[in-house]
């Protein structure tokens, strides 16, 4: 026997042995932190999946939140909302988006549509920003309005003087605004166009200021899980981008982030901070998505490799070159918990536990069994870099038994009393979580 | 034996087997393809073909439960009944390999699958893309 059939026979074992393998996912405490555990990869026939039946929040029904915390609907019947973001004057914006549609490619892709569609993710969004307003201060908004309409999948917003910049899948927006204003008219200018069509797999353009707001940086998803569209679509992809904000000149920043779905600036150092879903159909616990700081130049390995040198055997041609410029994120939030949302506390608002660190939505994965996310967290920080284990500050998204969800966490922003608001895209809600003796 | 005058019964069901064949043989060429350039367009291609010569071998199977109904078939050929059976349940594994995400979709499972698939129909094709024969009629029958 030559080795060639060797191989090809050694090869339909290994699919035989590997259709009887259940692929539970471990606890995901183990891939907490800079140095998480990572299993080897497989590869599968069906990758491990489960889904939750999406069936919103019952009249009184709402999150767990922590000891010592309380919570409130601040907003309902929202349109796929998915960040909030708050304006000096204490306005809270809410968009609501979802992805602009793409065409199925395999006969896989009319699966994977119903199986989203079934855990809520294929509803429509919005495609505007909703203003919520609270004018007498005891936390609920009186006034909910539509800000601004007739945008294109946003997903992004950052104020930056009287200019309110609004990322769009494929373009970020300048719109004048006047403080206190709760109507914007108009398409706005665009500062700059955003890598989108065709496909836009990862559609989210995430938005942050730099803290003297000279920058814009600009989180642009890859247009794959691993590159099964082709090379081709992922030229300027995977990457954050810096913009200036005067000329709208871009250039990347950091590249091989898979899917860099928030940003947020580290308040104390000025640093970027990123949230960032790694990839799927290797494993329950493969590979963790992760919270790093961002640097200049850094490449961080998508597609090529995972967690600095694992290199994913899925791409075609591999680049050697590439899998050693890999560096490694700072901190493994454990895998397929699907971040979305990154925002810093703001001192001891709502517990002295939360003083220094940041909040993290987790939206929750199909690609894990059994489910990991569906809840906040918080990640604590000393000196400025995340240290120890992640907290969960608000749960109970999911169902105990894991077979429906009744909301999914995603944009994630601190009101001016420092208390916690939260964008729930299944729920259609936004929650808010402040400290229980106030 | 045949009235040359009379109706001759025809199998419906080889046919479609050549057919869902030939759609299966080309996704090895696909397979190839894209082992070949890396473009995934033609592993997009190989998906399609696999899952279209899936229907049509389904459509094979409705006709051959028809070919036995209307007695057209004699008796039933094992050796290539089991080539065509195997053929079939290689190629479903062979949907959910091409499920995977881009090389591992093809290479190596997949195009190996596609391989021995390719091999086994053209053995059958060679020998007529049938699993049963025609019953020959009785001298003096009117079908």
């Amino acid at each position: 026997m030559s080795a060639a059939v060797l191989r090809a026979s050694f090869a339909l074992l290994a699919l035989a042995a590997l259709a009887a393998c259940d692929g539970k996912g471990g606890d995901p405490a183990r891939q907490y932190g800079p140095n998480p555990y990572l299993p080897e990869p497989h590869q599968y026939l069906v990758p491990p999946m489960s889904v939750p039946e999406a069936v919103g929040w019952k009249p009184g029904e709402t999150p767990t939140v922590a000891a010592g915390l309380k919570i409130q609907t601040i907003a309902t019947g929202l349109q796929h909302p998915r960040i909030v973001y708050m304006l000096p004057n204490s306005d809270i914006l809410v968009v609501e988006s979802n992805s602009p549609g793409t065409e199925p490619f395999r006969p896989k892709d009319y699966i994977q549509g119903k199986v989203k569609a079934r855990a809520g993710a294929g509803a429509k969004g919005g495609n505007r920003i909703t203003l919520l307003r609270d004018t007498n201060g005891d936390g609920t908004p009186e006034l909910k309005t539509v800000f601004i309409d007739h945008l294109h999948s946003p997903y992004g917003v950052a104020l930056v003087g009287d200019t309110l910049y609004v990322a769009n899948t494929d373009a970020i927006l300048a719109f004048h605004y006047t403080a206190g204003a709760t109507h914007i008219a108009g398409p706005g200018s665009m500062l700059t166009d955003l890598p989108a069509g065709p496909i836009d797999h990862h559609w989210t353009k995430a938005l942050v200021a730099s803290l003297d707001g000279s920058k814009l940086y600009v989180g642009v998803g890859s247009n794959s899980n691993i590159t099964e569209n082709g090379m081709e679509v992922e030229a300027g992809r995977a990457a954050i981008y810096e913009v200036d904000r005067k000329t709208g000149a871009k250039r990347i920043y950091a590249s091989g982030t898979r899917n860099p779905t928030n940003l947020a600036i580290q308040p104390q150092t000025g640093r970027l901070f990123a949230v960032v879903n790694e990839r799927d159909e290797i494993g329950p616990d493969l590979v963790p998505d992760y919270l790093t700081s961002v640097k200049d130049g850094a490449f961080y390995g998508w597609p090529y490799s995972y967690w600095g040198q694992h290199v994913d055997i899925r791409v075609h041609p591999q680049r050697p070159d590439m899998v050693a410029k890999a560096i490694r994120p700072d901190y493994g939030l454990s895998s397929h918990v699907a971040t979305l949302g990154v925002a810093f506390s703001k001192g001891e608002t709502l517990s002295p536990a939360f003083a220094d660190g940041a909040f993290v939505g987790e939206h929750g994965s199909w690609d894990r069994d059994p489910l990991n996310g569906y809840q906040v967290i918080f990640v604590p920080f000393t000196n400025g870099r995340p240290t120890g284990k992640p907290i969960p500050v608000v749960t109970g998204f999911l169902a105990k038994d894991h077979k429906t969800v009744h909301g999914r966490p995603v944009g994630v922003a601190l009101d001016k009393t420092g208390a916690l608001l939260i964008a729930d895209d299944v729920g259609n809600t936004v929650w808010r979580v402040s400290a229980a003796q106030r | 034996m045949r009235k040359s005058d009379g109706y001759v019964p025809a199998l419906l069901h080889p046919g479609f087997i050549g057919a869902g064949a030939i759609l299966l043989i080309a996704a090895f060429v696909t397979d190839v393809m894209y082992y070949r350039t890396s473009l995934m367009q033609w592993a997009n291609f190989s998906a399609w073909l696999i899952v279209a010569g899936l229907l049509l071998a389904l459509l094979a199977t409705i006709l051959l439960a028809i070919d036995f109904l209307t007695g057209r078939v004699g008796r039933i050929r094992w050796p290539d009944f089991i080539l065509v059976a195997l053929a079939a349940l290689l190629s479903l594994l062979n949907v959910f390999v091409h499920s995977r995400d881009a090389w591992t979709s093809v290479v190596p499972q997949g195009i190996l699958i596609s391989l021995i698939v390719t091999i086994l129909l053209l053995v059958v094709g060679f020998r007529g893309w049938t699993v049963t024969t025609l019953r020959a009629p009785v001298v003096g029958e009117r079908p």
